[in-house]
């Protein structure tokens, strides 16, 4: 197996993932290494649970093994993964629906406090986030903590950008209300 | 002490938050195991979709005999019914000693059996309804997809 130091990620990384594209497993080993726990981490705040954020995370990488041939190069190797976890992630939760969710829209709610409080791996905000209605969670995820702008939010997640951004005011509204009742 | 307010508090926590969580397992055995056997993989999970799409076909096909050719009082529910009792009982004696994925399936399946207890209701004064046919059948099947997803996900044995 290959390993790589943390300073040396930029110039090995496009080594490994030219391996990988040639078919070194050992090489894909090294890129998991390096991307699992950013992987899982926006998988779990995206889903609000734990099996599910690790069977999604497990769809990615499958994903981009399969898919590597599609990464150009043109943006770095980690925004381009990241942006297939959130699309994986988002489409998890799609199947997860009952048929009683599709029809009437009901959303998945988040965690409830005390499966937030027990769940491992979740300090602070992270604790809050987790408890949040589904939409709500992933448009605060998506823009607050990745950095996705509204329009692509609302392509990803199939909405209007107004409906984005009154997501966000909603998840903020009801994180203030639960850190001010803590 | 009092709390900082939330304004703060939020900035502070996004500028510091660590984007990384360690999963609690290893993933990476089943990824590798989903990598290697993958084509496999594909063919034995694809026969689901094709065995529930076949038994929404003759589900819908139940529903269009007892709807226009069984006279002259059609019970389109019970047969129906009939069915997909067969068909559920089947898949839970087939899964019977498998672990299944999520703890949570017997609420979701119960959700369903509760949704379609409700629709037989209705039915039972419109027995002819054909979107209420239409909406029973779809909620079975959505029983038979959730029996058989939940005991033989794609990545459950990786």
């Amino acid at each position: 197996m290959l390993h790589v130091k943390p300073d040396q990620t930029p110039l090995c990384e496009t080594t490994l993932i030219e391996r990988v594209k040639l078919g070194d497993q050992a090489a894909y080993t090294t890129i998991y290494e390096l991307h699992i726990k950013r992987v899982y981490g926006l998988c779990l705040r995206l889903l609000a649970d734990q099996a599910h954020a690790e069977d999604a995370a497990q769809e990615v990488f499958v994903q981009v093994w399969h898919k590597i041939a599609q990464f150009d190069g043109r943006s770095q190797f980690s925004t381009w993964l990241y942006s297939v976890a959130s699309n994986v992630a988002i489409s998890y939760l799609r199947k997860q629906k009952n048929w009683l969710q599709k029809v009437v829209s009901i959303e998945h709610s988040g965690m409830d406090e005390q499966s937030a409080n027990d769940c491992q791996g979740l300090d602070g905000l992270d604790k809050l986030i987790v408890r949040l209605p589904e939409r709500a969670r992933m448009v605060f995820v998506l823009f607050a903590i990745e950095g996705y702008r509204h329009e692509e939010i609302a392509e990803k997640l199939g909405m209007a950008v107004g409906s984005s951004k009154s997501q966000y005011h909603r998840a903020r509204q009801l994180l203030q209300e639960w850190y001010e009742n803590e | 002490m009092n709390k900082p307010n939330f304004d703060d508090y939020l900035n502070e926590s996004l500028n510091t938050l660590d984007k990384k969580i360690t999963p609690q397992k290893d993933l990476w055995a089943g990824i590798e195991r989903a990598m290697i056997s993958n084509k496999q993989d594909l063919k034995g999970t694809a026969i689901w979709p094709k065995l529930t799409a076949i038994a929404a076909c003759t589900l819908a096909a139940l529903i269009a005999v007892n709807l226009f050719f069984i006279a002259p009082e059609p019970q389109p529910v019970v047969a129906i019914s009939d069915y997909f009792s067969a068909q559920k009982n089947s898949l839970l004696i087939e899964y019977e000693n498998k672990e299944a994925l999520t703890t949570n399936w017997q609420t979701q399946l119960q959700e369903l059996e509760e949704a379609e207890q409700a629709i037989k209701q209705v039915l039972e004064n419109e027995p002819q309804n054909q979107a209420l046919l239409t909406m029973l059948a779809q909620i079975y099947q959505q029983q038979l997809d959730l029996i058989n997803k939940v005991h033989a996900p794609r990545w459950q044995h990786i």
